[in-house]
């Protein structure tokens, strides 16, 4: 008999590889559909507006939240030395889960989008009332990790932890609040203000303590290494806790929101570095004279170079807040790209290396191809960059495009800037950025489907071995 | 309780830890979430009374035709009147003469005279029931048209039709009339008007009013085609008398409120708002774009949006930013043959087309290239209206060089904004 009850991780993380396949096929279809060949399949139910949120909510809730709480069901047991608390709940929990999203998310097509970012999550579908239902998965979750954590023998509790209980209350409060709060506040601005605030948070107070308990976990694991530093964790932790909830507005720079919103926004944007570069600085040096391991172990690359990714990800967001810089990039695909640089290639990337170290464990079988393993990590961060760079670089210049109609001294002139280079016109130069980030997602979806060969041919294939892989210590 | 239970088995740092995150996560709540509530007026409030009685009192009042029961026919626009709330104004001009009973007078703001009488009681036009008054007046004006034109002939003009009605009282608390106006403005007076009975209802006694002008009644007549119920506007038909007969089978006319609201849920459920922002930011690029050829438009305001349940400011610009849509494109034809096909309509738009917003075409190969509009392209284009077309009254329009915000003076570095 195991130690730990590895059968919520297995139910959450093996369909959660299918969904980011789908997901990311999701993406690289709109990617063409939309912008390389536009409506060259067109219809009621698979034009962009209907198929994005599908991807987004397949690649955000199906795969990275599920994949993240699949981890959480396998460190948090681990790390304090019991089995899950309550394996009925459990499982009860990730039915309701699995059920609930997959059925909100793909009723998109047919017209149920809620209608406010990220939380396109409808209340129910036909009679499936599906967001109640998440709700009560997530509460059911938080109930069984808390007891987990409550029942634990270590007395110590490490980083990681620390960052799941974040999430854990931080979660709660961020999908109460984008979930039925927004309906309740009065229509308009108040709204907007409420829906920014739920945004920020959902990446920051959920994604990024998500992806940082999991990097902060798995790094020293797969390294066998101690963590570099657990006091400068701590600084990043109580940093996150203090400044994430206060940059909501930040999205609405220059917009109908009022200036002192904006301005705490900004300024909140700015302390970001602190958490970010603790976070990235001890990662880093984690691996001090270990640094042959990232040559060694494709899970390690996945996340150094998602610290990298997330070291840009986050000089780029403070930034991208001051009011200057966003007059240019703000609403061009430099955020789309902003977006993809966190949630893909730093969350997934750790989300990807946990998977590798979790598999093996939990089905004792060893990895069917560390050689697949390096050419998933290579052609994932080859098939990122050009992705990447070019919204990057696309968004930029439409944004200075658009900063020439500004040109001139009176409104005579700024409308004959206008005439000359009409809206249209700085969409068709987009063109050549918009066919490299296809081929770049192209890329992205192969190397995946490389990995999800990789892990299923680790369950299915490899025999299983005797003795346990050696876990080190914490 | 036992020692058991979960407080005491965490360490001290953790309870701290769990109180940290509520504390500091609380206040960042209140003061981002609810403090603007009391500090910010323009979140809650609306622009102008224009606004308020736009939203509150014309849309739920207008009326228009669904137009998607397999038969081509003009759309139909009609006012929904009620006794002491619909204010009414019966204007005369140069072509439009109005004859009435000694009693109702008092009611007709005759030609060149001011101020505008606006009335709440429930009076209607109509074509003259006796046809000889009416012929008689025509000829007199015609004969002092021609008296006061002698060159009309050499000229080669027509002497005018001289449109005569009749002001009459229908004796009931309801009833509907034709509407002139094209569904995105309506008429607004705030100077030189005086509402001729007491104020019954709140907004009869703001600054500025909306009031309906000359409303027609509206009638109807019905004849059956094969199978098929076939009805169409006929000032000598029979008038409709109840709001079901309105709405109800055959002629399923739709408030325009109900189409805004079901315009916003199909902006949400379209996903318009991934490629098109809605909000005019206070750049100068922003006002330039959504301006128009003389004058910027003014940057939006939080209150523009108070009777959206959502809304959509949106952080990606694929498309053109719709926050002044209601102007820049006010045409109902374009945005017919933009849904129907984006891109012949816009060469290089990347947009894709809303076939699902138009029925088959029932003659087939008819001289429509496109399909009939349905109930869901009238929600979208009356909610697209709205943008912009709300700020302000019609009379303060920015589009008409009217700035409130100084935007002008702003972008051009003649004022500080403030």
């Amino acid at each position: 008999m195991d130690k730990y009850n590895d059968m919520p991780v297995k139910l959450m993380v093996y369909p959660s590889i299918l969904f980011m396949l789908v997901g990311m096929s999701f993406g690289v279809y709109i990617a063409f559909n939309t912008f390389v060949f536009p409506d060259y399949f067109s219809g009621e139910y698979i034009h962009f507006g209907r198929i994005r949120p599908v991807h987004v909510g397949t690649v955000t809730l199906l795969w990275l939240l599920s994949a993240n709480i699949g981890l959480f069901f396998f460190f948090i047991p681990r790390l304090c030395g019991v089995s899950i608390w309550n394996d009925r709940l459990a499982y009860i929990s990730i039915g309701l889960w699995w059920a609930a999203i997959f059925i909100g998310v793909y009723s998109y097509p047919w017209g149920t989008n809620f209608g406010w970012e990220y939380a396109e999550l409808p209340n129910a579908v036909w009679y499936i009332p599906v967001k109640p239902m998440v709700t009560l998965a997530w509460g059911m979750m938080l109930v069984n990790f808390f007891m987990t954590i409550a029942n634990r023998i270590y007395e110590k509790m490490y980083v990681s932890l620390w960052y799941a209980m974040g999430t854990l209350i931080w979660t709660s409060f961020t999908l109460f609040v984008g979930s039925y709060l927004i309906s309740w506040v009065p229509e308009g601005i108040s709204r907007v203000n409420t829906s920014w605030y739920y945004v920020h948070n959902l990446v920051g107070l959920i994604y990024t303590p998500m992806g940082l308990a999991t990097a902060y976990y798995y790094l020293p694991k797969i390294a066998n290494t101690p963590i570099y530093s657990h006091r400068l964790s701590m600084v990043g932790f109580w940093g996150l806790a203090f400044i994430y909830s206060w940059i909501g507005a930040h999205h609405m720079i220059h917009g109908p929101i009022s200036q002192w919103l904006q301005s705490i926004s900004i300024i909140f944007s700015m302390w970001l570095f602190i958490p970010v570069w603790t976070v990235v600085y001890n990662i880093f040096h984690t691996l001090n004279g270990n640094w042959k391991k990232y040559i060694e172990s494709a899970p390690i690359r996945f996340l150094i170079m998602g610290n990298a990714f997330y070291l840009i990800t986050c000089v780029q967001g403070p930034l991208m807040a001051l009011r200057n810089v966003a007059e240019i990039t703000s609403k061009t695909d430099w955020t789309i790209g902003h977006a993809h640089v966190s949630l893909f290639a730093t969350f997934t990337f750790f989300a990807i290396a946990g998977i590798y170290y979790t598999v093996p464990a939990i089905t004792k079988k060893p990895l069917w191809s560390e050689k697949l393993a390096d050419w998933h990590f290579a052609l994932s961060l080859w098939g990122t960059l050009p992705f990447i760079f070019s919204l990057w670089v696309g968004g930029f210049l439409q944004g200075m495009m658009w900063a020439t109609w500004a040109d001139g001294s009176n409104y005579a002139e700024f409308h004959n800037n206008l005439t000359k280079l009409p809206f249209i016109e700085t969409n068709t130069e987009m063109l050549p950025w918009w066919i490299l980030r296809g081929i770049g997602g192209v890329i992205i979806l192969f190397s995946n489907i490389l990995f999800a060969v990789n892990i299923f041919n680790t369950i299915m294939l490899k025999q299983s071995v005797k003795e346990p892989i050696p876990q080190a210590a914490t | 309780m036992s020692k058991d239970n979960f407080i005491h088995k965490l360490d001290l740092s953790a309870i701290l830890t769990i109180i940290g995150i509520f504390l500091l996560f609380a206040i960042a709540a209140i003061i981002i979430l609810f403090l603007p509530y009391f500090t910010e007026k323009s979140w809650l409030q609306p622009t102008t009374p224009y606004q308020v009685q736009m939203y509150e009192v014309a849309d739920p009042n207008f009326f228009i035709s669904s137009i998607s029961q397999g038969q081509i026919q003009e759309r139909q626009m009609v006012h929904y009147l009620k006794r002491n709330y619909t204010l009414l104004a019966f204007k005369e001009d140069e072509y439009l003469k109005i004859i009435t009973s000694p009693e109702l007078e008092k009611f007709i703001t005759r030609s060149g005279e001011t101020p505008l009488k606006l009335t709440s009681e429930l009076l209607l036009l109509r074509v003259p029931e006796s046809n000889e008054q009416a012929s008689q007046l025509r000829q007199r004006l015609q004969q002092e048209w021609i008296e006061k034109h002698p060159t009309a002939e050499q000229e080669g003009l027509n002497k005018p039709a001289f449109e005569i009605l009749e002001l009459f009282d229908p004796k009931s608390d309801i009833a509907f009339a034709r509407s002139t106006t094209d569904g995105i403005l309506e008429n607004w007076v705030d100077k030189d008007f005086v509402i001729l009975n007491e104020a019954h209802e709140t907004y009869h006694s703001d600054p500025g009013v909306i009031y309906i002008a000359n409303p027609m009644e509206y009638r109807i007549s019905k004849y059956k085609m094969g199978d098929k119920e076939i009805w169409h506007y006929d000032p000598k038909g029979e008038p409709i008398t109840s709001l079901e007969q309105l709405t109800d089978h055959p002629l399923h006319f739709v408030s325009r409120q109900e189409l805004i609201k079901f315009g916003e849920h199909i902006y949400a459920i379209e996903g318009c708002w991934y490629c098109h922002t809605d909000q005019t930011r206070t750049l100068i690029q922003d006002v330039v774009l959504n301006g128009t050829e003389s004058f910027p438009a003014p940057p939006s305001s939080p209150n523009e949006y108070i009777y959206q349940e959502i809304s959509f400011p949106g952080t990606r610009r694929i498309g053109p930013d719709l926050s002044r849509v209601g102007i820049k494109r006010a045409s109902r034809d374009w945005h017919l043959s933009h849904f129907w096909s984006p891109k012949t309509s816009s060469p290089g738009s990347i947009m894709p087309s809303f076939r699902h917003f138009f029925d088959t075409n029932p003659s087939g190969t008819g001289t429509l290239q496109r399909g009939i509009p349905n109930y869901r392209f009238e929600a979208i284009f009356q909610y697209l209206m709205t943008k912009g077309t709300r700020i302000t009254p019609p009379t303060e329009a920015w589009w008409l060089g009217k700035d409130p915000v100084q935007t002008l003076q702003i972008i051009e570095g003649k004022r500080k904004p403030i």
